[in-house]
């Protein structure tokens, strides 16, 4: 495994990891900007943007950009977080020149009016596909209830509303100051020759210019709230819970995730045997979301309505007792193993390496080789994940639940 | 070039593996005959109460040892349940495949299967099947099997409520104890492993007499076309399913041609018509769902209700102009797709372990990698076309979830 980095003059960050033994290659286009870095008008850009990002430039229409794309094989999409949006395309070594052709000329669009149009209806099928899906909304008002007025609140799909009001042309100004070289980092990794590759991001690339392309990042001070909403046709109570956490950039980084292990993994973790095992709640889990310069525990509990009470009652008790006694070295083994061997499964396939790879550049400037990821595992102490639980306060929480409406 | 390893135990057992060179991990699939299509009439949710209640306690560990030993192993686990199968698939560090082998071989052969505990497990049975309905995009493709199959083969294995509700530890225990059919089940693995090294330990640890064959059964035809679920959510939620040949009748590549036409990528024809010229959906797909003797063609699209009738519409056409003609580059991407996910999937020690014990069920063999690469590669427009041709998408089962009911 050997790693490479390159900047162009344009400020285009790219990183490769390289592995002759590999039988695939994965690339992907990092771009730093999302759903925190919009204004209200503009909200769910980000996300419509990069669904226009695949209707093709001032030469290729949108069906040309699809079967090019199916022409090579290619294993390939887009995802739009609260900061990232992430162009991706896992394919067999010799497709990599051409894939990575394809996307470098998508990322300059040509953003027509009428693929806009078209895709609009697409962009607001999907926010009526996760009106069905309580899971998400309440993951998204939780967010937004915790943030408050700090940026990572903002829903990345938008409202129907904001996406209906949206124009063509607030869309070209944002990409023109979002998707600039110097906010982009296109990280490679499997079976190829990062000098090759560097040439044609050159030639492709290397004339984009840049911009400033700043993000906000405001501190975020938490004010616990809970809201109970009801939802008619729901069937069980769905509750997100949110608490401030380490950011991406925290050194404690590691520590934290286990502990999210150790308190809500789906199976053997203490959410699991106070929630799941005694049938209080079918699925029940914590995850650590760590974001830049801000982060926060979320949890999800899908339970009956009935035991909603019950189950806030555990989680309040659950996290009482964490506080006051921390965690148990076998515990933090058990967890541990659980992260080495995910860790190790993820890195078998190039496509699961990338966006590790991609990410610790995009919020810390740095390469973590996998040898390295599983030292930091190793390194975490009862110690550390005790100062994590000092520092942060998983009693104070923002709660939204959403359950059936009241006859 | 791959060797597959086999070898089969004197009471029936079957092993079968592929190793997988540059990769620290190992990957097994154990097939029990315990899928819902096994299970006695009103008990076809025993396979869910069964998928927890056989982890909490097995040997010599009671229910949080037992979890917590799984877990020391840095176990990635999952139970699932086909209509043949309930299947136990674990990833790990490869080291640890002996010791992870002997904790399933305590859950399958040695568990402690409390009555208390039963309790849960059904409560929880019956949570799940309660969450599947906040989830009408999963229930509706369950749904679709169940009136699609001939029953008892698409018969759900979250069961019903009322049988959850009936069913007993006693009923349930008699049914693990009939699940150990040696000659039925198969032990899949993949990955950085000793072949001989798990032979000697499966020997060890399955080498016991089992309780008989298969009971053989009847399969009922469904007649019901189309059912509508009626519910207040945002979308319809449509689920359409065509008859095929299952996959031992000797057209699986010409049947993934047809599919990877219809659905493999973002050219592909539900995803332009649908989506790309006509906005109405934004998820839409079809894939091929095999059993031994049944298969057909699955297909999910979710809109908005004004745009439901026309969705069915488009699809249903779709699947019916396939047979009018195929073009030279249309095939060549379906190749190109199914040759590379091929590939993918051979760094992914869960995914072949998975599919190496799907060939031994369905075809009684295992295909190599390369073997399936030279299918895909025979491939030509008049091969696929022909067999089109020759089975014609001519009836639909449908079912829809959603606000407001279509036109079939």
């Amino acid at each position: 495994m050997e790693f490479k980095h390159r900047q162009l003059n344009n400020g285009l960050t790219m990183i490769g990891e390289i592995n002759p033994a590999a039988q695939s290659t994965a690339l992907g286009f990092f771009v730093r900007t999302g759903s925190r870095d919009e204004s209200s008008e503009i909200s769910g850009v980000s996300h419509f943007l990069e669904h226009m990002l695949f209707k093709g430039t001032q030469t290729l229409s949108a069906l040309e950009v699809n079967e090019a794309f199916d022409r090579l094989g290619a294993k390939y999409n887009a995802f739009t977080s609260e900061e990232n949006t992430v162009y991706y395309a896992a394919v067999l070594p010799e497709y990599l020149d051409a894939v990575t052709a394809l996307w470098a000329q998508l990322m300059r669009p040509s953003l027509r009016k009428e693929d806009f149009d078209l895709e609009k209806q697409v962009i607001l099928e999907e926010i009526a596909m996760y009106l069905d899906m309580p899971e998400f909304l309440v993951f998204d008002r939780g967010r937004e209830l915790f943030f408050k007025d700090h940026p990572c609140g903002h829903s990345v799909l938008g409202s129907i509303e904001s996406i209906t009001d949206l124009t063509v042309e607030q869309m070209r100004s944002y990409f023109a100051r979002r998707y600039a070289p110097n906010n982009i980092t296109l990280a490679c990794c499997g079976h190829f020759d990062f000098d090759q590759l560097s040439l044609q991001v050159e030639r492709h690339c290397g004339s984009w210019s840049s911009s400033d392309a700043a993000r906000l990042l405001p501190s975020h001070q938490s004010e616990p709230k809970k809201v109970y909403d009801q939802k008619v046709g729901l069937i069980r109570q769905h509750l997100a819970l949110y608490s401030p956490a380490v950011s991406m950039q925290d050194d404690r980084w590691y520590a934290s995730k286990l502990l999210s292990v150790i308190l809500g993994d789906s199976t053997g973790s203490r959410y699991f045997w106070s929630l799941v095992d005694p049938a209080l709640a079918d699925t029940a889990f914590l995850e650590l979301a760590s974001m830049d310069a801000a982060g926060a525990f979320c949890s999800y509990i899908c339970c009956d309505p009935q035991n909603a009470d019950r189950v806030e009652e555990i989680l309040n008790s659950l996290f009482a007792e964490i506080a006051k006694n921390g965690v148990t070295a076998e515990e933090l083994e058990s967890a541990r193993n659980k992260v080495l061997s995910s860790v190790a499964l993820k890195s078998e396939q190039p496509m699961g390496r990338l966006v590790n790879l991609g990410f610790n550049w995009v919020y810390r400037q740095e390469y973590l080789s996998t040898a390295q990821d599983i030292d930091h595992i190793r390194a975490v102490t009862v110690q550390d994940i005790e100062d994590i639980l000092s520092h942060f306060n998983l009693s104070s929480y923002t709660l939204y639940s959403l359950g059936p409406a009241r006859k | 070039m791959t060797k597959m390893d086999f070898y089969q135990l004197s009471n029936g057992l079957t092993l079968v593996g592929e190793r997988m060179n540059h990769v620290q991990s190992v990957s097994f699939h154990i097939l029990t005959p315990g899928g819902a299509s096994c299970l006695p009439d009103d008990c076809c949710g025993a396979a869910s109460i069964l998928a927890d209640w056989l982890f909490r306690g097995a040997g010599n560990r009671d229910s949080r040892r037992l979890v917590e030993a799984l877990d020391g192993l840095g176990i990635h686990r999952n139970t699932t349940i086909t209509a043949n199968h309930l299947t136990f698939n674990a990833a790990l560090e490869a080291g640890n495949l002996e010791p992870a082998l002997d904790l399933y071989a305590d859950i399958l052969l040695s568990p402690r299967l409390d009555a208390a505990q039963f309790e849960l497990s059904r409560k929880l049975a019956v949570e799940e099947l309660h969450s599947l309905d906040d989830d009408p995009r999963s229930k509706v493709m369950l749904l679709l099997y169940e009136q699609f199959y001939p029953d008892p083969f698409g018969r759900p294995g979250q069961g019903k409520e009322p049988e959850l509700l009936a069913m007993t530890a006693d009923q349930c225990a008699r049914i693990v104890g009939q699940l150990f059919k040696p000659s039925q089940i198969i032990i899949s693995v993949a990955g950085n492993y000793e072949f001989e090294t798990i032979c000697r330990r499966v020997e060890q640890l399955f080498s016991r007499p089992g309780v008989g064959q298969a009971q053989t059964v009847k399969p009922v035809i469904q007649s019901r076309p189309y059912t509508h679920y009626p519910n207040d959510g945002a979308q319809v939620h449509i689920g359409l399913m065509t008859a095929m040949p299952p996959i031992g009748a000797g057209y699986y590549y010409e049947t993934m041609a047809a599919v990877s036409i219809l659905s493999g990528g973002m050219s592909s024809r539900l995803f332009t018509e649908v989506r790309e010229k006509r906005g109405l959906c934004y998820s839409v797909g079809a894939r091929y769902h095999t059993l031994r003797d049944f298969a057909g063609i699955s297909c999910y699209a979710g809109t908005t209700p004004d745009k439901a009738q026309q969705t069915f519409d488009v699809l249903w056409e779709q699947f019916q102009r396939l047979q009018d003609g195929i073009t030279e580059d249309e095939l060549q991407r379906a190749k190109v797709g199914l040759k590379s996910s091929l590939i993918m999937k051979s760094e992914s020690t869960s995914a072949r372990s998975a599919g190496i014990a799907g060939d031994y069920f369905l075809l009684g063999r295992v295909r190599t990698l390369e073997e399936i690469r030279q299918g895909i590669e025979r491939l030509t427009v008049d091969s696929v076309l022909d067999f089109l041709r020759q089975h014609p998408f001519e009836t639909f089962t449908a079912v829809t979830i959603g606000p407001k009911e279509i036109r079939v």
